[in-house]
């Protein structure tokens, strides 16, 4: 019976993801998504140790990994600083592969409280490299980020930003 | 302070309450509650859930087009603050929704009206189809109270005698 179901339900979502996927602008939104993956969503946690964080400035990095969180017993949360390392990089860009940087995060999946009390969240998690004084390296900043910086003290990469959702 | 719209059911988002989702590309979706929000994880289209709004304006089951709703409009521009202003708008809030609700309540009787004689033709319909489900046509035949109140007005005298002296 439950087998039935799921797979009844299943393809009732097949149909329509296509459908919706057009409707709605998504790019590179994945298709083929797997059973478990579509009907329960990753839990979205801390930005701890060993997360890897796209870089969304153009300091030369592409992807860095966590390695220190500088708040927090857990973990750090959007706006908060972080250690990293660089793993992937650009050639003729300001930081190395295998730097250790200071970064903002300014996107996390894990949702944030505001100060109103309603909830904040993001598509991926990403990160803008600083120097150890909280200025950016990079000169420019993609894509949105949140209003919350500007209580951080990082009023830089708010005026750098497209976006500020 | 500024009501939004739920993405997924189009009610208001009071301040402090729901979650909000910033796609990649800076689109903000909102979301008034975890139901709302699920449906949306789940990718559903909010035009095939029925009991969002999207779906009732579609099939034409709520009041779209109505000069009520003119007064509901994003303003970007913050007004200057007039003490008699404020105390105007306030009453006229309360009239303005008076008048939409009574509309509304208008429009759903008149949505319904087709219904019930329709649904009053299907049922007289369905008893003269089907009633020989319950009894046998040939005992119908001779069984003169279940014979159809049409067939009956012939007689109705007689019949009534009939069933006095059983």
């Amino acid at each position: 019976m439950a087998a039935a179901f799921t797979s009844k339900s299943l393809r009732a979502a097949r149909s329509l993801l296509g459908g919706i996927g057009n409707n709605l602008g998504v790019q590179g939104m994945p298709h083929e998504m797997s059973c478990s993956e579509f009907l329960f969503q990753q839990c979205r946690t801390f930005i701890q140790m060993r997360t890897n964080l796209k870089v969304v400035d153009n300091s030369g990095a592409k992807r860095v990994m966590c390695i220190q969180a500088l708040k927090g017993k857990k973990g750090a949360r959007l706006g908060d600083t972080i250690v990293a390392s660089v793993k992937e990089s650009q050639p003729g860009g300001k930081v190395k592969k295998g730097d250790v940087v200071y970064g903002v995060v300014v996107r996390a999946a894990m949702p944030r409280g505001r100060c109103d009390g309603s909830e904040v969240k993001f598509d991926d998690n990403a990160v803008v490299l600083v120097n150890k004084q909280g200025e950016p390296i990079g000169t420019r900043v993609f894509g949105p980020v949140p209003h919350e910086l500007r209580k951080k003290k990082h009023v830089k990469i708010l005026s750098l930003a497209e976006h500020i959702a | 302070m500024r009501l939004e719209k739920c993405w997924f059911c189009s009610s208001t988002v009071y301040p402090g309450h729901g979650i909000q989702f910033v796609r990649n590309d800076a689109k903000i979706f909102r979301f008034c509650r975890s139901k709302c929000h699920k449906n949306f994880k789940m990718k559903r289209n909010p035009r095939k859930v029925k009991w969002t709004k999207a779906y009732r304006r579609l099939h034409g089951k709520d009041m779209t087009q109505d000069s009520t709703f003119e007064f509901e409009r994003k303003r970007n521009r913050p007004e200057r603050y007039d003490r008699n202003l404020a105390e105007n708008t306030l009453k006229a809030i309360k009239k303005i929704d008076k008048v939409r609700v009574e509309r509304e309540a208008r429009h759903h009787e008149n949505r319904f009206k087709g219904k019930r004689s329709k649904e009053q033709k299907e049922a007289a319909k369905e008893l003269k189809q089907s009633i020989d489900m319950i009894r046998a046509p040939a005992a119908l035949q001779q069984e003169p109270s279940l014979i159809l109140p049409k067939k009956v007005k012939v007689s109705s005298q007689q019949s009534e005698e009939n069933r006095m002296e059983e």
